[in-house]
């Protein structure tokens, strides 16, 4: 770690350790909320909206090693404020090199009045480029926007979304704002404690609207696909963390038989397989990061082998989590069975463990 | 950042000069941790020769003095070249053991002699009722004088029936707990005494034994370190056995040549083994979890470098390598399959050039998946390890 990850990891620990409760964020979803705003705007305060952009668009200029630091410490604490949803994978369509985004909203993103979240799944298809059927049609001044979106993760509380379509032939993205007309939006709840959001849409759009369209766009989306990955995975090993520790000091307070839990030795191991798995994923996910911040030739293969490892490991050891914990961790109360809820979300999110797997494959053979 | 490109061509030269057809052979035919012991001490005798004997070793014993990436490139490079493993526990165990605690004496006389292939050592630590509980052992060696008289057997001493000598852990105070009552001797195995019995593996071969003491008479000069201290010496070994290894650079290899093995082999669809979808997802996700330990080795190697100490994470490496090695193995017998069965020991020793009952990319796919099933029960079984990261580690 540089001296620079190292603080961002302190100060984003440090943070979310004295302010992030797990009371006050349950009470809030069982209120109904999609995330706390006061919340959002600390987290935009200590610049950590800005940590993806670049200098001249008033950015930290921070790349996946750092946003990754600051991901890990969201899934120890269960974080819902979709701020990597918004700058980093948002971000990524709008500020990916030689893509021309509006600065306004680059620039209220980085200060986080803008909340700007991607809506590409379409209804009965995994998220690929392949199954976009929204379509863009050009029309006299600018466009006509037809089709549905669905679980778009984080899109509850959006300000915009970034919708992809296809104009003709050609892979698309247009930016548009929650209300305008022609769209609905329908959010909810989400079982991670966050919201999502399906849009329908049958709108004129002005021609500034579309972001973006052909190979640069696809290559752009690509790259988001690859940050989500990344954030995903890191997020996952901070929420397998926060589950192994809080499975370590519950069985060394948990006594049954007349001994603490701890002391068996078939769950001795079982939290060794724990570590191991969770350090193993640590190692992957830090060199994938790494990789591709450096552009580094082999990046695209660590980033899927991470992204796999990320998945499979998390599902396992949340689920180990409870299960040691017993009863109590299925209860909505305790914090476990909520990092076992986000890693589930987090392992389809965007592209899948199956997809990530089979990439992989098609990668080593291209090798 | 040191490069190590010179070094590592240094090394490729060296073994493209040095490295004969039969050794090559040899090392191809490697099955287990040992390779054919005539080759093995062979090549031992070359890397000697060339001052490469103890490339862990400091210069001022006659090592190399190399730092931890150059050790790494030298391992990685003999393993691509398919040198064959000279017998390890002298150099890699029983050396750097004596640098700590041996006098001048032991190290002046014992040293030089591993080196040169003089001396081959056995390792005399489990016995028949001392296995994982190591501290449990029973085999006395009790003060006659200058002599200690030592009665008792060690098994799983492996190549011993090839060795002259052994380093074993005697008890020598039976009134202390285990620990405490243990010392460190090294055996001559031609005393008057000592018999050895060989153990067959289940893939046919020798490369255990069985040796029996009674009233053997060990000079005293040869107990190393305090008497009733042999139990930190014991330790301070293992750990020499468990972080020693890199085994990044074994799957890397195992992998390479599964490939090869599914290339060679159609499958039912009529397309190599390779390309049918079932094997190669389990091989993907094999070749992930070789990356993440890949990744792993070098945050530790990182940390040591920088003056760290691997501690327990040597025992997350060693369950995690030795448990993917096994899975390569499986993932090769099934790549084989039929192929893997014929029991035919001679088309595994090198001097061998006759006809064989399965292709040559088969050969070695039974025995290695047989003998690899000791990886999790030699130097601290998969269980000790676990138990060993929940104590240190996990604090539980």
């Amino acid at each position: 770690m540089t001296e620079e990850q190292q603080m961002l990891r302190d100060a984003s620990e440090r943070y979310l350790r004295d302010n992030y409760d797990f009371n006050q964020r349950r009470d809030g979803f069982r209120a109904g909320n999609y995330m706390s705003q006061s919340h959002w705007d600390a987290m935009a305060e200590m610049g950590w909206m800005a940590m993806p952009f670049g200098e001249a668009a008033g950015g930290l200029g921070f790349g996946m090693q750092e946003c990754a630091t600051v991901a890990e410490q969201f899934g120890r604490f269960l974080v819902v404020e979709p701020v990597l949803d918004s700058v980093v994978i948002a971000g990524a369509l709008l500020s990916y090199p030689g893509v021309t985004a509006p600065s306004a909203i680059v620039e209220a993103m980085a200060v986080g009045e803008a909340l700007v979240i991607v809506a590409h799944e379409e209804q009965d298809a995994a998220p690929s480029i392949k199954n976009t059927q929204t379509a863009l049609t050009e029309t006299a001044d600018g466009f006509q926007l037809q089709g549905a979106k669905r679980f778009a993760a984080g899109g509850g509380s959006a300000t915009h979304f970034i919708v992809t379509a296809m104009l003709g032939e050609q892979f698309s993205y247009v930016l548009i704002a929650r209300d305008a007309p022609g769209l609905q939006v329908d959010s909810y709840q989400t079982y991670d404690g966050r919201s999502g959001a399906n849009l329908d849409m049958d709108m004129a759009l002005p021609a500034d609207a579309l972001i973006v369209s052909g190979p640069l766009a696809e290559q752009a989306f690509e790259q988001a696909r690859e940050r989500a990955m990344l954030m995903a995975s890191a997020e996952s090993v901070g929420a397998m963390q926060a589950a192994l520790d809080a499975t370590v000091e519950y069985t060394k307070q948990r006594v049954q038989f007349g001994q603490t839990l701890s002391s068996f030795q078939a769950l001795q191991h079982r939290m060794s397989d724990m570590l191991i798995q969770l350090e193993l994923t640590r190692s992957l996910v830090a060199s994938a990061c790494r990789a591709h911040d450096e552009g580094a030739e082999d990046a695209r293969r660590l980033i899927l082998a991470a992204k796999v490892k990320a998945a499979t490991t998390a599902r396992r050891v949340t689920q180990e989590a409870i299960q040691l914990h017993g009863g109590i961790a299925t209860t909505d109360e305790y914090s476990v069975g909520h990092h076992f809820k986000r890693v589930t979300a987090l392992e389809s999110w965007i592209v899948s463990r199956e997809e990530a797997l089979e990439s992989f494959i098609a990668a080593v053979d291209a090798a | 950042m040191t490069d190590y490109t010179a070094f590592r061509q240094e090394v490729r030269d060296f073994l493209r000069a040095n490295l004969t057809s039969e050794l090559i052979r040899a090392g191809q035919l490697t099955t287990s941790v040992f390779s054919d012991f005539d080759a093995g001490l062979a090549w031992q005798k070359i890397l000697h020769a060339h001052g490469w004997a103890a490339p862990d070793w400091p210069k001022e014993y006659g090592g190399t003095g190399w730092d931890i990436n150059e050790r790494y490139i030298f391992q990685e490079e003999c393993k691509l070249a398919n040198a064959p493993a000279p017998v390890m526990m002298g150099i890699q165990m029983l050396g750097p053991m004596l640098m700590h605690y041996g006098n001048d004496e032991q190290k002046a006389h014992y040293l030089p002699r591993m080196l040169s292939g003089e001396d081959v050592w056995a390792q005399g630590y489990s016995e028949p009722g001392a296995g994982s509980d190591l501290a449990s052992l029973k085999t006395t060696a009790t003060r006659d004088g200058d002599y200690y008289i030592v009665d008792g057997t060690k098994i799983w001493t492996s190549m011993a029936h090839h060795a002259n000598r052994i380093f074993c852990l005697v008890k020598t105070n039976k009134e202390v707990k285990p620990q405490a009552g243990i010392s460190f001797l090294l055996i001559d195995l031609d005393t008057p005494g000592i018999t050895i019995d060989e153990i067959v593996s289940l893939d046919g071969h020798v490369e255990q034994c069985q040796v029996f003491f009674e009233g053997v008479k060990v000079p005293a000069s040869q107990l190393v370190g305090e008497e009733n201290d042999g139990w930190s010496v014991a330790k301070y070994l293992l750990e020499f056995e468990r972080g020693g290894h890199n085994f990044t650079i074994d799957l890397k290899k195992q992998l390479a040549k599964l490939r090869q093995q599914a290339g060679s082999v159609k499958s039912h669809h009529g397309r190599p083994k390779l390309q049918d979808p079932v094997f190669r997802h389990r091989l993907a996700e094999a070749e992930i979890e070789a990356m993440a330990l890949e990744q792993t080795e070098l945050r530790i190697k990182g940390s040591v470098s920088a003056g760290g100490n691997a501690g327990a994470l040597s025992s997350l490496v060693k369950c995690v390598g030795t448990e993917l090695g096994q899975r390569f193995n499986e993932l090769s017998i099934d790549a084989v399959g039929q192929a893997a069965i014929p029991f035919h020991p001679k088309s595994l020793d090198p001097r061998y050039g006759g006809p064989t009952p399965a292709p040559d990319y088969a050969l070695t796919s039974m025995a290695e998946y047989i003998n690899n099933r000791a990886a999790t029960i030699y130097g601290g079984t998969a269980e000790i390890q676990r138990t060993i990261i929940a104590k240190q580690i996990l604090k539980l």
